[in-house]
């Protein structure tokens, strides 16, 4: 019995917004008397800190204090639609209506301070909750002052409103051509692990992980999207299986206590990295990093697997099990001329056989053909 | 101050710790009632009787719903992209999978609920389920739907495909060809909060639904199509949910709550114990990869063709969307100048799967990367080598011809390199994201280059979507 150890790596990417387009998210921002902003948006706070991502984005494309905004997301009836919090899309497409809208509402601002100020809008800025005017920054108006001008003098109200969507594509039905997304976010993931070659238990010791989110909001927040995503990952690639039998369906498990996800003890040591690469249509140049954070681990943690012991293991997840038997069996491909042929034991054509199928059905393409 | 790139803390991360945001299940009302489900034993069956009778007449009972108290009773998650409905909400002649809603009580406690629950009665007429995905065509195979058990893109073509390039050229001029099968199993998403919903009749003949939903207008949809009543007659409350991950796309609370609530006239509350979350709600999906890879000696994939079966489980759901997305990514992060990818959503008796994060990607990642890893150990390369070699830039295209505008592959690869103390040799750590040229610009790769282009939808102050008032 021995530990062995094993490095493996992966690289990956991740489409930003819904396959194919076509998912709209709209938003609309009104100012109180007092200067104070409230967003409202459909979106949902899955956990991930949406509401706070949206708050900033739109503070800044107004051009006040963070603390002085308001999320509101909480029903359908005050807030207008969001597609839905999912396909890595609320930073980057929610995100796009709350700044359109935000930036509409600086619009209005600056009409106002335009008439209060007696000066050109195009020779304002808003910065830290002050209209000034360019070059001569002790020329300035708050924005609550403009905000309760607005209201109480000139009876008008400040507010903005913005949608954004990657229009909808179809693929050609022959070769799949389309552009399906708005963005594309890369990672890649070194994972060092542990091989008990007696009892097949894997431990991961270390991941390092790179992503390029563009633009992070909120680096926090996407430190927490990669953590939350590595603790996922170990759980695809070394624990979670709904059907222990796959495809049969017995012994699932109805609880956590028959069901495993990773605790705080399968923990390995995380070495985070966010690169900045701005994407030129996210806000700020932000793109999506919340789903392809549990991508990468699974096909770095197999790699290193194989560089420990030397099996592949191919059906995920690898649970102590499936590597003794691989160890077991200790496998090689099948070499056959030019081709190296791995898993064949898996492939369809090991179930399904000529015998197997009526005359003139459709069949699986299989690729080595 | 500028709030964008600043660690700000958590918007609502106080509340959720001191245990003061309020989620679904933490509002009720007076004469609220409590919903529990009847659920199919079996995986596939023919439904002979249903009775309810019994349980209706139990204590505390106000409304037991089976599919005829449904408006409109099936109804497809995909019904906005063209996919034709295909899942009842309550089971009508037959169930597909363990855990399929039969009918739903309404009762004073969710203890009256339960004992009526165990009331009803069901004599279903069993049949063997259909479950391993590569026998989807074989002679004799149960059959999931009256369609068949594979989904059908276009009347005459199963599968989505790509296509690129010229694949059998490729294989012809390949050294080695790599084989490979990938299979990355069903997993839970497993949520803290399980899925709830809370549906309230207003005077005014609205419904108001407290979901724990992560798509608001979404399931709002799905919910005003099972109701046949217009979206601006409900009014959805959420946008505060303890965890998603995919599977609170699926609505089946909301409309279940609504139909109990306008049938009794009374609020409604149905919450998904651990039990029902883990057995019956839908999971990631498995699924069946197999590649094969046309490569040369000196660690280039001049081509690649892959299988791609889909386990969407006895429903629809988003499966034709996750295995559509799937194909496109299964070229990884590489240029490949000639692809042949088929990718088919099979139907198994399996509990219908649905949304998860890295959706239909996620296996896509897992197979291609642990071939690439194969290719590096199969031709003597080292794995970090083949991938910056093969690594997209500017000016590649994507298997759907998508001109990569500003991939960042390698430098994700150098710094990962780095953060992990790997040496690599000068020349790979001299490369850069930019476009080909020179040794990286092999003869195979030279017609897939173009030029890229500005997208229309560039973020900038005279952007379209900023012109126009309020």
């Amino acid at each position: 019995m021995a530990l062995r150890r094993g490095r493996g790596i992966a690289t990956i990417e991740y489409p930003t917004g819904m396959n194919q387009g076509g998912d709209p998210s709209q938003a609309w921002i009104k100012v109180k008397p007092d200067g104070h902003v409230d967003v409202f948006s459909g979106t949902v706070d899955v956990g991930q800190g949406s509401k706070t991502v949206h708050t900033q984005i739109a503070a800044d494309m107004i051009g006040v204090p963070y603390d002085t905004v308001t999320m509101n997301n909480f029903d359908t009836d005050t807030s207008p639609v969001s597609f839905g919090t999912f396909a890595s899309r609320g930073t980057f497409i929610d995100g796009n209506a709350i700044a359109v809208a935000a930036y509409r509402t600086r619009q209005r601002l600056l009409e106002v301070a335009s008439r209060m100020m007696e000066v050109d809008p195009e020779d304002l800025e808003i910065a830290d909750g002050d209209v000034a005017v360019h070059g001569a920054p002790e020329r300035k108006v708050s924005v609550a002052e403009v905000a309760a001008t607005a209201s109480w003098t000139y009876g008008e109200m400040i507010a903005g409103s913005g949608a954004w969507m990657f229009p909808h594509v179809e693929p050609d039905k022959e070769t799949g051509e389309c552009e399906p997304h708005a963005a594309i976010s890369y990672a890649s993931c070194v994972a060092d692990v542990e091989v008990d070659d007696e009892t097949g238990e894997v431990r991961v010791t270390k991941l390092v992980q790179v992503y390029d989110v563009g633009r992070a909001i909120n680096p926090t927040l996407v430190e927490g999207q990669i953590q939350g995503g590595a603790v996922m990952g170990l759980g695809l690639a070394l624990l979670e299986e709904s059907y222990p039998y796959y495809p049969e369906l017995s012994h699932r498990g109805p609880e956590f206590g028959a069901y495993a996800v990773p605790g705080m003890a399968d923990l390995p040591e995380l070495k985070n990295v966010a690169l900045e690469d701005p994407d030129p249509v996210g806000p700020f140049g932000a793109k999506a990093v919340g789903e392809m954070a549990n991508n990468a681990q699974s096909p770095a943690i197999v790699a290193a697997i194989h560089d420990a012991v030397g099996v592949w293991v191919t059906e995920l997840p690898a649970r102590p099990e499936r590597v003794l038997r691989a160890l077991d069996e200790s496998r090689q491909p099948r070499r056959d001329g030019r081709r190296v042929i791995y898993d064949e034991h898996l492939a369809v054509a090991a179930v399904s056989t000529a015998e197997n199928r009526a005359e003139g059905a459709w069949r699986f393409p299989l690729v080595s053909e | 101050m500028k709030a964008v790139g600043a660690s700000l803390p958590r918007y609502d991360g106080i509340d959720h710790v001191t245990a003061r945001s309020r989620f679904v299940d933490d509002f009720s009302l007076p004469g609220m009632l409590w919903a529990k489900a009847f659920r199919s034993p079996v995986a596939s069956a023919r439904i002979v009787r249903l009775d309810t009778t019994r349980a209706e007449a139990m204590p505390g009972v106000h409304a037991v719903i089976t599919h005829a108290d449904v408006p409109n009773n099936v109804v497809g998650h995909q019904e906005v992209w063209g996919i034709a409905p295909d899942e009842p909400l309550l089971a009508e002649h037959e169930v597909r999978f363990v855990g399929q809603l039969i009918a739903v009580v309404a009762a004073e406690t969710e203890a009256e609920a339960l004992d009526a629950v165990q009331a009803i009665e069901l004599e279903l007429e069993e049949r063997i389920p259909f479950l391993d995905v590569r026998n989807a065509w074989d002679a004799g195979q149960p059959q999931v739907t009256p369609d068949g058990n594979v989904f059908f893109y276009y009347p005459d073509q199963p599968q989505r495909q790509i296509r690129k390039g010229n694949v059998s050229e490729a294989f012809a001029a390949a050294d080695v060809i790599v084989e490979g099968v990938y299979r990355p199993g069903a997993i839970e998403q497993a949520p803290a909060e399980p899925a709830a919903a809370l549906a309230i009749p207003e005077p005014n003949g609205r419904v108001t639904i407290h979901s724990t939903s992560q798509a608001l207008y979404y399931s709002m949809d799905i919910t005003a199509r099972h109701l046949r009543m217009p979206m601006g007659m409900l009014k959805f409350v959420g946008g505060t949910v303890g965890g998603g991950f995919g599977g609170k796309i699926d609505t089946k609370t909301e409309p279940i709550t609504a139909v109990l609530a306008l049938k009794t006239q009374r609020p409604v509350k149905w919450r998904h114990t651990r039990e029902e979350e883990m057995l019956c709600s839908t999971t990631r999906a498995a699924w069946h990869v197999e590649i094969a890879d046309a490569v040369t000696h000196d660690g280039w994939i001049l081509g690649r063709k892959t299988l791609t079966l889909h386990d969407a489980g006895a429903y629809m759901m988003t499966s034709a969307y996750a295995c559509s997305k799937h194909a496109f990514h299964l070229a990884g992060a590489y240029s490949i100048p000639a692809v042949a990818f088929n990718t088919f959503v099979v139907m198994t008796n399996h509990v219908p799967t649905a949304a998860m994060r890295g959706f239909g990607v996620t296996s896509a990642s897992f197979a291609v990367e642990t071939h690439m890893n194969r290719i590096a150990q199969v031709i003597g390369m080292d794995p970090w080598e083949l991938r910056l070699k093969n690594a997209n830039r500017v000016g590649d295209s994507s298997p759907s011809r998508v001109v990569y505008g500003n991939p960042s592959t390698v430098s994700t690869l150098l710094a990962a390199a780095e953060a992990a103390d790997v040496e690599l040799p000068p020349d790979e750590r001299a490369m850069t994201n930019a476009k080909r040229s020179g040794a990286l610009l092999p003869a195979h790769l030279v017609e897939q280059q173009r030029e890229p282009v500005t997208h229309p939808l560039v973020w900038r102050d005279n952007h379209p979507a900023l012109e126009g008032g309020v």
